[in-house]
């Protein structure tokens, strides 16, 4: 709690500071937009039924995720944690409770096309290049073409795919699509970008690679983030806090914060704190 | 230099097997008039070198002949075609249509096109409009059912993809459906093509003034005399079959290129 605390002030500091020469009334406008939290769940549950049995895929989760925020939900399969993911994205609605994002509901959200999504397979269309399938949702939102040139060369660099953009997605590496799939889900600036355990499939050398390439690509996106994932270590890498999830029924079993500092680096991986944390959230499991 | 020699590993094979082919089938009718003495002996196997001489003597005749067969499948192919895909569109956006019409597309292909040819023609007197029309009748099915599973054929998370970029239904068909279904649709049409030109010919059989069918017929009564002619009719419908696939085939590679049959790289083909 009192970590959470020094944390806010630090953020309201860092706000002010960037504003030098902004009057204070500005200021305080860009305070409370840090103050807003994006994404709110309050009591929210989901139970899956067939004709014979019933699930309770998630149970009374409720949680802030605070804007410009990277939060992972982690835990075993079948604790729900991409059920939330899926109902943060208005791709299902909770049997009970509610979600607000921005302070509306994600249906609103969703249809001002506020979401990027990645999800666990690239997802990629056959039939375009590797160009076109960032420029998808650029035409989606009737963007120009000759700025959707631009757009889609700078999400090639920053992914760092100049040289693939005339090939189809079957002529790369898994790595290469779910890049592919990244810059694609960035190409309209998404306020909140949805990460459905994006790495799973691939080997441990190229997720530890993404993760410091998709940390990079955040700190200049600077989108909310929130990263499904069943692996303790990505989580830390990549968070500000961890939401440790339960299964039978899914629900969340503690938040843990995430103090290392930023930008962060592979070598962080193998220092003291790192491996503190990984048996703090260890720990948090078999509290449960 | 390096393609010269891709080009020669890829038709010296194909060569070799039109040549040995050939040699074979003139022994085979050399052996069948000489030595067995069959009765009608070229009717069954007849010289090569015989239709090649036939080809140059009437070759105008058959070449407008097999036109007006062409472009009558054509016509009707393209009808059928159009008419497939917009059932296969209708059938995907509602369930109720579906219910409403498979039932019947299905139970339109029991229907013996030998007996519904001079039916149509009957209603209509008119050799063209039976002829196109029989190719249409033939072609929409195949059409349909492909395309139809065609659109369905696209899985879960691209259709969220597009939910999540709150895409409008007919953005929805335009960027995802569409495409997706190509290769389906290309299937459909490559089955449907050769279809359509044995269709057209069937209905010439039954009576018309001109097209390839008409002379095949014509030939088939005048006896063994006209026995290269009619050869001759039978090639020029098959190879009419074969143009028609080989189109479709082509159209496909430059409008759905992407799929796994034209990858170059990968794979032994």
């Amino acid at each position: 709690m009192k970590r959470d605390t020094t944390c806010y002030l630090v953020v309201i500091l860092l706000t002010n500071m960037t504003l030098t020469s902004e009057t204070q009334e500005k200021g305080e406008i860009s305070m409370t937009i840090v103050r807003t939290p994006e994404i709110q769940l309050d009591q929210v549950s989901m139970l899956y039924k067939t004709d014979t049995t019933e699930v309770l895929a998630l149970k009374d989760v409720t949680v802030d995720i605070k804007q410009g925020e990277f939060v992972s939900l982690l835990g075993p399969s079948g604790c729900g944690k991409t059920t939330l993911l899926r109902i943060m994205a208005d791709l299902i609605q909770p049997t009970n409770g509610e979600i607000k994002v921005a302070g509306e509901t994600a249906r609103t959200a969703r249809l001002a096309q506020k979401y990027g999504i990645v999800f666990q397979s690239p997802v990629l269309y056959d039939w375009r290049k590797v160009k076109q399938n960032i420029n998808l949702p650029l035409e989606m939102l009737g963007v120009k073409k000759a700025e959707r040139e631009d757009r889609v060369d700078s999400l090639l660099e920053l992914v760092g795919l100049e040289d693939f953009k005339d090939k189809y997605p079957w002529q790369l590496s898994g790595g290469m699509q779910q890049r592919v799939a990244i810059a694609r889900a960035l190409a309209m600036e998404p306020e909140i970008l949805l990460m459905d355990e994006p790495f799973s499939a691939l080997d441990e050398f190229s997720r530890e690679r993404l993760n410091e390439e998709l940390l990079s690509i955040w700190s200049k996106v600077g989108s909310t983030v929130v990263f499904v994932t069943h692996s303790i270590p990505e989580s830390i890498f990549l968070s500000d806090r961890v939401f440790v999830l339960s299964p039978h029924p899914g629900r969340l079993s503690s938040i843990v914060d995430i103090p290392l500092p930023r930008p962060r680096t592979q070598g962080m991986r193998n220092s003291p704190e790192f491996f503190q944390l990984i048996s703090d959230i260890r720990d948090s499991f078999e509290g449960v | 230099m390096g393609m010269q020699s891709v080009l020669n590993r890829r038709w010296l094979p194909t060569f070799v097997w039109i040549i040995g082919l050939v040699l074979f089938w003139e022994l085979a009718s050399w052996f069948l008039l000489h030595v067995s003495e069959a009765p009608m002996a070229q009717s069954k196997i007849p010289y090569i070198h015989e239709l090649i001489i036939t080809f140059t003597e009437y070759g105008t005749t058959l070449f407008i002949e097999g036109r007006a067969t062409f472009s009558n499948a054509a016509i009707g192919f393209l009808l059928g075609a159009v008419l497939g895909v917009t059932l296969a569109v209708l059938m995907s956006v509602s369930k109720w249509i579906e219910q409403l019409t498979f039932p019947y597309a299905v139970a339109s292909q029991m229907i013996p096109i030998l007996g519904l040819a001079p039916i149509v023609y009957g209603i209509m007197r008119d050799e063209q409009v039976a002829r196109i029309l029989i190719a249409g009748y033939i072609t929409f099915f195949p059409v349909a059912l492909n395309m139809l599973r065609g659109l369905r054929s696209v899985d879960t998370s691209a259709l969220e993809l597009m939910y999540s970029y709150a895409a409008k239904p007919w953005m929805i068909y335009w960027k995802l459906r569409f495409p997706a279904a190509l290769p389906g649709l290309f299937s459909g049409l490559k089955i449907a093509a050769p279809l359509a030109v044995t269709g057209a010919i069937l209905v010439e059989l039954m009576g018309a003034q001109n097209g390839i069918g008409v002379i095949m017929l014509r030939n088939l009564y005048y006896g063994p005399s006209h026995n290269y002619m009619f050869w001759s009719t039978v090639i020029v419908g098959a190879f009419l079959g074969v143009m028609s696939y080989l189109i479709i085939s082509l159209l496909e590679r430059f409008l759905a290129p992407w799929q796994a049959d034209f990858r170059t790289n990968g794979g032994d083909r």
